[in-house]
């Protein structure tokens, strides 16, 4: 008879799960109120409406990886990083690479880092007035970041690097291992543009049966509610709409421009030349040595995409006089939208950017601003 | 059969007796040199034999592989302590899956960091590439060609051209702006 009743209870989770999924509408992200600034080919530049009378003048430029979508970094309200810095009083900009197609396929890294990222850095420090801006780069955005600052450190005043892989010689991570027996070259040359579905395998594959079967099964499982008890039911419906919204980010993937690709794929993943200043983008040498601004690189103790080896050699590789390491007890995804993020994360960034984004103790702006053509809070909601 | 005395050694081994014989056999006809008025087209078709057997060789390598490793998960499972006393109906199953759950998962994610996985994919990637290149290009020798369709070439070089075209037009309209004191 117990058995039985358990059973019928198990049913009516996972009903009641179907349920909520069979009326779930579309779920939302990428919340937080912005205008699109700047448009090259299919990138667009974001900049997020600010949250507070008087931002710090210096303002930061988010820079995320090609692979995946930016908005993990604003994925709801309550796991933003976007709206957590800007209600800690920055200005804040991101870059949204777009999905790259056919035509995108002969895009190289030297296209992304000095075409892309070289003219928005310039349409910021326009907007700013400012000649140097932040940097904040995340996992191979991060990577981006890095050589840009070492190619133009004169247009950067603070670098922040998120679970970025600059020492791509490890055995640690699964990505670092696979990708020194994968044929590049027959890669790129088949595809062309190489299928975000091809690079999503290979993730799912870092660990098949967590997160192609418990995940789901996780989920069911979470829901479980006495009948007729609102409060639970709706807290049913934002464990599911919070899923779904993970799902779609996960499952988001743009497809890689091919030369881009092989490049990265070559010249970091196999060779890994960036650390050892070898890298050339448009025949200049790299030289990590050329960094003399600010950084904070951050980690992930858990990180299985990107392991703390890769990350942690940048420190020792840059000539900053101010570089801090910070390596936070989460995953590569939870270090946005885990519950570290929004308590543990953000305020650590905050902290360390603050008394280097321009205003001084009093709230004066202590650096030089030119005439900026940045609108006011009122101005921007105004539209 | 008792698990411990089970292992795909013997599969592996008619395996590989199987692509011997085939490679000493049918697989000497594919380098015969094509003759005859349809010399170059068969010539083509039979490049295709070795691509799709050396697909199939290692699939079935990846295929032994996984076998293995399941097979290995599995007796990692069977020396489980799972407590099942004082458990009923789905908190038991729920106690299974979570033994399972971890058994395979661990197993597997062993298995797929070793550089044993890690070349076989490589080379399983490379041979199925290979297979689909050259089914695109009979593809398109056979079907699009004949039909005046563009091929997958045609549209990389349209591409290329314009690759190069926007960037020269990138690089005028900035040098204009630096010329006119806009930058």
């Amino acid at each position: 008879m117990y058995e039985l009743s358990s059973i019928e209870k198990e049913y009516n989770k996972l009903m009641s799960g179907f349920q909520i999924f069979l009326k779930m509408p579309e779920v939302s992200v990428d919340t937080t109120p912005h205008e699109i600034v700047y448009t090259e080919d299919k990138m667009k530049l974001l900049h997020f409406l600010p949250t507070v009378e008087k931002p710090h003048p210096v303002p930061i430029l988010m820079v995320y990886a090609l692979v995946n979508r930016y908005y993990i970094l604003d994925l709801q309200p309550d796991k933003s990083v976007v709206k957590k810095l800007l209600d800690d009083g920055f200005d804040v900009y991101i870059i949204d690479w777009g999905y790259p197609s056919g035509l995108d396929r002969y895009l190289t890294l030297n296209d992304y880092v000095n075409g892309y990222l070289n003219n928005v850095v310039d349409i910021v420090r326009k907007r700013s007035g400012l000649d140097k801006i932040t940097l904040m780069g995340i996992c191979q955005g991060g990577t981006f970041s890095v050589m840009y600052s070492a190619l133009h450190p004169e247009k950067v005043k603070n670098l922040i690097t998120l679970v970025a892989p600059i020492n791509f010689d490890t055995q640690k991570g699964l990505l670092h291992v696979w990708a020194k027996n994968l044929d590049v070259d027959k890669v790129v040359d088949y595809y062309g543009i190489v299928p975000g579905d091809f690079l999503n395998a290979g993730f799912l594959l870092t660990d098949p049966f967590r997160l192609m079967i418990d995940k789901y099964v996780g989920m069911f499982d979470r829901i479980d509610c006495k009948p007729n008890d609102e409060a639970c039911l709706i807290r049913n419906e934002e464990i599911v709409r919070n899923f779904l919204r993970m799902e779609k980010w996960i499952f988001d993937s743009p497809d890689q421009a091919g030369e881009a690709f092989r490049q990265f794929m070559k010249d970091c993943y196999q060779r890994n030349l960036l650390i050892q200043n070898k890298m050339e983008l448009n025949g200049k040498k790299i030289n990590l040595k050329n960094i003399t601004m600010p950084l904070l690189n951050i980690m992930a103790e858990f990180d299985h995409l990107v392991p703390n080896e890769a990350s942690i050699p940048l420190n020792d590789a840059v000539s900053s006089k101010e570089k801090e390491m910070v390596v936070f007890p989460t995953g590569h995804i939870g270090i946005f939208v885990g519950s570290k993020s929004q308590k543990e994360v953000c305020p650590r960034i905050s902290k360390w950017l603050t008394p280097r984004s321009g205003l001084d103790e009093e709230g004066i702006p202590d650096i030089k601003i030119k005439t900026s053509k940045r609108k006011s809070k009122k101005e921007l909601h105004e539209g | 059969m008792s698990m411990e005395e089970t292992n795909f050694e013997a599969t592996h081994e008619f395996f590989d007796m199987w692509v011997k014989t085939y490679e000493a056999t049918f697989g000497k006809v594919s380098e015969v040199p094509a003759i005859g008025p349809l010399r170059e087209k068969s010539e083509k078709i039979s490049k295709g034999f070795p691509l799709f057997f050396s697909l199939y060789s290692t699939w079935m390598d990846t295929v032994a592989d996984f076998q293995n490793i399941s097979m290995e998960a599995m007796k990692r499972m069977n020396t489980k302590k799972i407590n099942l006393e004082d458990k009923t109906g789905t908190e038991s199953y729920k106690e299974l899956y979570n033994a399972w759950m971890e058994s395979y998962s661990e197993t597997f994610k062993e298995f797929m960091r070793s550089g044993h996985f890690s070349s076989d994919m490589g080379r399983f990637t490379s041979n199925f590439l290979d297979v689909q290149k050259y089914n695109r290009e009979m593809l398109e020798e056979n079907y699009l060609k004949p039909s005046n369709l563009p091929t997958k070439s045609d549209i990389d070089e349209l591409n290329k051209e314009l690759y190069s075209l926007k960037k020269q037009v990138k690089e005028l309209s900035g040098r204009i702006n630096e010329l006119s004191g806009n930058k």
